[in-house]
């Protein structure tokens, strides 16, 4: 396999000359409690470029997941603003697509209607939006299984169709919350290459939020290690390994060391969260 | 999250009871300025003056007891012969698998018009009244029993066998306990089922309990007096599901 | 599940059973009834029941009054399904109103509704109307509290992907929500359908002058047994196959499409 030394196929060699495509400034989300109030996410900012793949890592807690939902519109009670393309966040936004975590296939959508939801949502005719959505099946490799019903499929292939169905949305941001947390450790290294191929493909803005750093070590261009409650960004670390990646990366030497540089910066945080969640279960027990 | 304070958690509550004495205090005017025939729907505060007099003239806590001793008895029998059914249907494969689609339709046949078979076996008699509620319970204890029994996750199964216990032994020490809240919830539902029927079946046939003394009440076009009965009925069933599902959080802890 | 070291059971073997089992009850059934333990007539003989099943396939009569029946179960069906869909909607959709008021509906379920029956006469008469009313009284409750119950019970994820790819109220309802629910909804509406034959079938006993109940009731009080037995098998196979075609409606057997 040819590495090349600059990333190809990107639409920019110099991406820091380029105006943000995701602008995320000074998000602030408090929730109300038992115990009384809890910042989740504590002024956290940061901006993706065109193009650019950036992950977002901290341990269980720590608010990768409301953050996720902020950016994609789907929470709206927070302060600070988001903005894609120089347009507000207030709501969904068309320009972001959203893949999450749990399971979210339709059940009672075979494998090409499933792909085609967001085409169909947007008023495209049967013929038409089915087209659209054979391709994007084509690209996460699913084809053959159009007719069948996400019962039918493995995990990872249900997975795959929810990376289909956001990607025939076309979006200019795809932003992925752990999409693949349910899998297992082989299936989720194969999944990441077929990420990096795509994203490779389309040229594809990414923001990647997860809590495994193998996979945002193999996936990213940049990382942004949060910090357990409140959740701020603890350190930003640039991944300096070529594209075009493949998994075969993991056993590479550099790999190694941005895996352990992350980690001792995650380390402490992962062990406070730790500590919250015994005391939280000694409370229970005692109540 | 466990509730953030008493008061939010029963404000609810306290809107659902509110709203319901508005209705009743919104019938109360309604027939009181005659927008509703009052030879039709009694005034709320006549059913409530007429609660006592039907509880005492009536002999109310007799017909309770004889209701009560039906379901009690009816229930007694769907348990103990719809578990052993079930466990019986399960443990026979093959006469699960030619039996189970017929019990599960008799589930949904409207079996309750049996009754005048049972009547002309029985006579008007608590029998009629017990083989109508045992044979409408019936069918769910079974299906749930079988269901309860088949649905023990395979991993405790062979933990009972990396612990070397005989087939008895794995089938009373982790099939049954495993299959015990599925079973209460067919047992529960078979109960719905019985005391559904012996109501029915009293006031149908005019025999016995709390059912003939609707059916006599309305009958003698005793208006507020029907309407106390039923209110009678339905607070005693609410309390019998209450006092289930009571007994079900005692039995099974780890729900 | 299957025991480990058994061996499999043939559908033919399965199929023998089943007739093997037929037959000895009806054998009993015809020892029974020959014996004369039981008063005569309580179990009329085989043929005596065959030919009265056959008199009554054969006659008009018994069709027109399972089509008043029938009429009264889908009238009823009509109105307790619809009030009992959009109550559940409802409740489903509004957490506060479902803690204020589920717990009545939770409560009522259960209770026999047939003693509401002398209520229903009040209010409607004593014709067909007050036999729609039970039905509707029926399959109200079941309805409602299934529906309720299966929009909790949806995915939340589902309804976040419909909300990300900024589908409308129209949108999430006919290709979310309802799609999402509606096994359970199917399940409520059998429930439903089951109980508002038997509601109207007991209030048509207890005091009409057509209907299947009517007849069958009327059957008992002139001690045609095999005439009773007859309606029986007919009405049960009928409530049967009704019950299961909506149910293969529903699609609930196949992970199909709707």
């Amino acid at each position: 396999m040819a590495i090349a030394p600059e990333p190809a196929g990107r639409p920019d060699t110099a991406p820091a000359a380029q105006a943000p495509l995701l602008v995320v400034e000074d998000i602030v989300k408090r929730f109300a409690t038992p115990d009384g109030e809890l910042i989740a996410v504590d002024h956290v900012s940061f901006d993706v470029k065109p193009g650019e793949f950036v992950g977002v890592i901290g341990p269980s807690g720590c608010g990768k997941s409301t953050l996720f939902n902020i950016i994609g519109g789907l929470l709206d009670d927070y302060e600070g603003t988001v903005r894609v393309a120089g347009e507000r966040v207030r709501g969904p936004h068309p320009a972001i697509g959203m893949i999450f975590q749990e399971e979210s296939t339709f059940p009672w959508r075979s494998v090409i209607d499933n792909v085609a939801f967001p085409l169909e949502i947007a008023g495209m005719g049967r013929r038409e939006r089915h087209e659209r959505a054979r391709h994007f099946v084509k690209l996460v490799g699913l084809d053959g299984f159009e007719r069948r019903y996400p019962a039918q499929l493995s995990g990872g292939m249900r997975q795959r169709v929810s990376m289909a169905r956001t990607l025939a949305s076309e979006p200019k941001i795809l932003l992925m919350d752990e999409p693949f947390a349910s899998l297992d450790e082989q299936t989720r290294l194969l999944l990441g290459d077929k990420v990096l191929q795509i994203q490779q493909q389309l040229a594809q803005t990414t923001l990647l939020i997860t809590h495994n750093i193998t996979e945002a070590v193999q996936l990213a261009d940049r990382i942004l290690v949060m910090t357990y409650r409140p959740g701020r960004i603890k350190r930003v670390v640039d991944i300096a390994l070529p594209r075009p990646r493949s998994s075969q990366i993991v056993s590479s030497e550099a790999f190694g060391r941005h895996v352990a540089q992350i980690w001792s910066d995650l380390r402490e945080e992962a062990s406070l969260g730790l500590q919250d969640e015994d005391s939280a279960y000694g409370r229970e027990r005692r109540a | 999250m466990s509730a953030a304070n008493p008061g939010a958690r029963h404000f609810p509550l306290l809107v659902g009871m509110g709203a319901l004495s508005a209705f009743f205090a919104g019938i109360e005017i309604l027939v009181r300025i005659d927008v509703i025939n009052r030879f039709i729907v009694p005034m709320p505060s006549q059913v409530i003056a007429s609660f006592e007099r039907v509880i005492v003239e009536e002999d109310v806590v007799a017909r309770f007891w004889l209701t009560f001793q039906e379901a009690f008895i009816a229930g007694a029998m769907i348990a103990i012969v719809g578990i052993s059914l079930g466990i019986l249907l399960y443990r026979v494969e093959i006469l699960r698998r030619a039996t189970e689609t017929w019990v599960a339709a008799m589930a949904s046949a409207p079996t309750v018009l049996i009754y005048p078979l049972f009547l002309v076996i029985f006579g008007r008699s608590m029998w009629t009244i017990v083989m109508m509620g045992f044979v409408a319970g019936l069918p769910p204890v079974i299906l749930k029993t079988i269901e309860g029994l088949a649905g023990t996750r395979r991993v405790l199964i062979e933990v009972g066998r990396s612990f070397n216990l005989t087939a008895r032994q794995i089938f009373t020490k982790i099939m049954l306990p495993s299959a015990l809240p599925t079973i209460f919830v067919g047992v529960r539902l078979g109960l719905i089922f019985t005391l559904i029927n012996v109501v029915g079946v009293e006031f149908l046939i005019n025999f016995g309990g709390l059912g003939q003394l609707i059916n006599d009440l309305a009958e003698r076009y005793d208006l507020a007096g029907t309407y106390a009965s039923i209110a009678f009925v339905i607070l005693v069933s609410v309390f019998f599901f209450v006092v289930t599902e009571w007994v079900e959080k005692c039995l099974v802890p780890e729900r | 599940m299957k025991g480990g070291a058994a061996p499999a059971i043939s559908a033919a073997e399965v199929r023998r059973l089943r007739i093997v089992i037929v037959l000895v009850v009806l054998a009993a059934w015809e020892l029974v009834a020959r014996s004369g333990l039981l008063y005569r007539d309580v179990v009329p003989a085989l043929p005596t029941i065959a030919r009265a099943l056959y008199a009554l396939l054969a006659g008009g009569e018994f069709y027109w009054h399972l089509g008043v029946t029938a009429g009264e179960v889908a009238a009823g069906m009509t109105i307790g399904g619809i009030g009992g869909l959009a109550v559940g909607l409802l409740l489903g959709a509004n957490r506060f109103l479902s803690e204020a008021f589920e717990r009545f509906l939770y409560y009522l379920g259960p209770t026999p509704k047939i003693i509401f029956f002398p209520i229903m006469i009040m209010w409607f008469g004593v014709g067909v109307s007050s036999k729609i009313a039970m039905g509707a009284l029926s399959c109200f409750f079941p309805v409602a509290l299934s529906t309720a119950a299966g929009m909790r019970q949806i995915d939340r994820v589902l309804i976040r992907v419909g909300h990300s790819f900024r589908a409308n109220a129209w949108q999430m309802a006919t290709k979310v929500y309802l799609p999402a629910m509606r096994h359970p909804v199917i399940n409520g509406v059998r429930l439903g359908l089951g109980v508002a034959i038997i509601g109207t079938l007991l209030a048509e006993t207890k005091l009409s002058n057509r209907g299947v109940g009517f007849l069958v009731i009327q059957a008992y009080s002139l001690f045609d047994m095999p005439r009773m037995y007859a309606m029986l098998i007919v009405l049960f196979v009928v409530a049967i196959g009704v019950n299961a075609l909506v149910g293969r409606l529903g699609g609930l057997d196949a992970i199909k499409r709707p």
